[in-house]
């Protein structure tokens, strides 16, 4: 259709994947975008394309490639259950409570579904440690650093 | 609570004093409980070591200690109370000085041996304890600019069977550990409500 070799096709494309990746990746700001692609000297109407064509999928690459990092499996979602055991066959009549947790992960296309199981006393303690760690974001320290890393 | 007709059998040997003195009676009881409670660990032969029972028959002492064990556990195992076991006994031809030695012992030992009863069987991994990690991500080779934060966060986990599991790790973003935390709150509200019915 566009009556051209095809490794002519090819090298468009990869070029065009390269230009679009790698000022998604570092984040570039339209001017510096606008600048870098002025030296391929290409009609202004092209330029404004290929802006449009940068800005609009951007945040789509940035997450795409978001996903090439090395990575632990990340936490999908949690449903817990409390149950009280009656009896076993080791001891009757007995009350024991207990909370029991399916933990589900993903990792890289893969799911996960854990079973865990914890008692009430350990539950609160996991409660108030996670707490604690969601209140370090706010913190002074945490604060300075977000603020001065942008 | 019933007994095995072995286990009667060494029971009846315990009552008798031509086998057993008063002395070499609690002994053996203690020994008994101790075997079954104490951690294992090895040359800890409460029998065999127990100078009061160093003259009985070995053969002898073999059944009566398997009688007692079995019914320490069995009154453990049923939540047994004084007069489910005095019956028992007294079946047995144990006279009232006897079983009341036996009730003794085993009402120092309850807890214990609920514990450890409690303690058998196959659960799901158990947690002990988290810890977190909090890291803000400023970039990767893939991706500049990134400014997120993470958590990491590691579940101590135990087994039942054996000692040791490798613990559960995951990430997760701010938002992911508010999810988690506020379903572990649901849960933990639930437990009150339940233990206030």
């Amino acid at each position: 259709k566009f009556n051209v070799g095809v490794d002519t096709i090819q090298h468009g494309v990869e070029g065009l994947t390269y230009l679009l990746t790698e000022s998604s990746k570092l984040m570039i700001s339209e001017t510096d975008f606008q600048d870098s692609i002025h030296v391929l000297g290409f009609s202004d109407e092209l330029n404004k394309l290929l802006l449009q064509l940068y800005l609009d999928n951007r945040k789509e690459i940035r997450s795409i490639l978001g996903e090439l990092s090395p990575k632990l499996p990340s936490y999908h979602s949690l449903e817990w259950r409390l149950d009280v055991q009656l009896a076993s066959r080791s001891l009757r009549q007995q009350i024991k409570p207990a909370v029991t947790i399916k933990l589900h992960l993903h990792q890289n296309e893969d799911q996960t579904a854990q079973v865990l199981q914890t008692d009430p006393s350990t539950l609160l303690h996991l409660i108030q440690q996670l707490e604690q760690a969601l209140g370090e974001m706010k913190t002074n320290h945490c604060r300075r650093i977000v603020r001065n890393m942008k | 609570m019933e007994l095995s007709a072995y286990a009667q059998g060494g029971w009846r040997l315990l009552g008798d004093p031509r086998c057993f003195s008063r002395r070499s009676y609690v002994s053996l009881l203690r020994a008994a409980f101790r075997s079954l409670l104490d951690q294992p660990h090895a040359g800890n032969s409460f029998i065999l070591d127990d100078p009061d029972l160093k003259d009985i028959d070995p053969t002898v002492l073999k059944h009566c200690h398997a009688a007692a064990a079995t019914c320490i556990l069995e009154a453990g195992k049923q939540n047994a109370d004084i007069s489910a076991i005095s019956t028992c006994l007294e079946d047995c031809k144990l006279d009232k000085e006897r079983i009341e030695q036996f009730c003794t012992e085993y009402q120092k030992n309850k807890d214990a041996l609920e514990i450890l009863l409690g303690s058998i069987g196959r659960s799901p991994l158990h947690i002990t304890d988290v810890s977190w990690r909090l890291e803000y991500q400023i970039k990767s080779n893939q991706l500049h600019k990134t400014y997120q934060p993470s958590y990491l966060v590691t579940l101590n986990v135990e087994s039942s069977d054996s000692g040791s599991h490798p613990d559960v790790r995951f990430s997760c973003t701010m938002e992911q550990l508010q999810d988690l935390v506020g379903k572990l709150k649901d849960a933990a509200k639930s437990l009150e409500r339940a233990t206030q019915m």
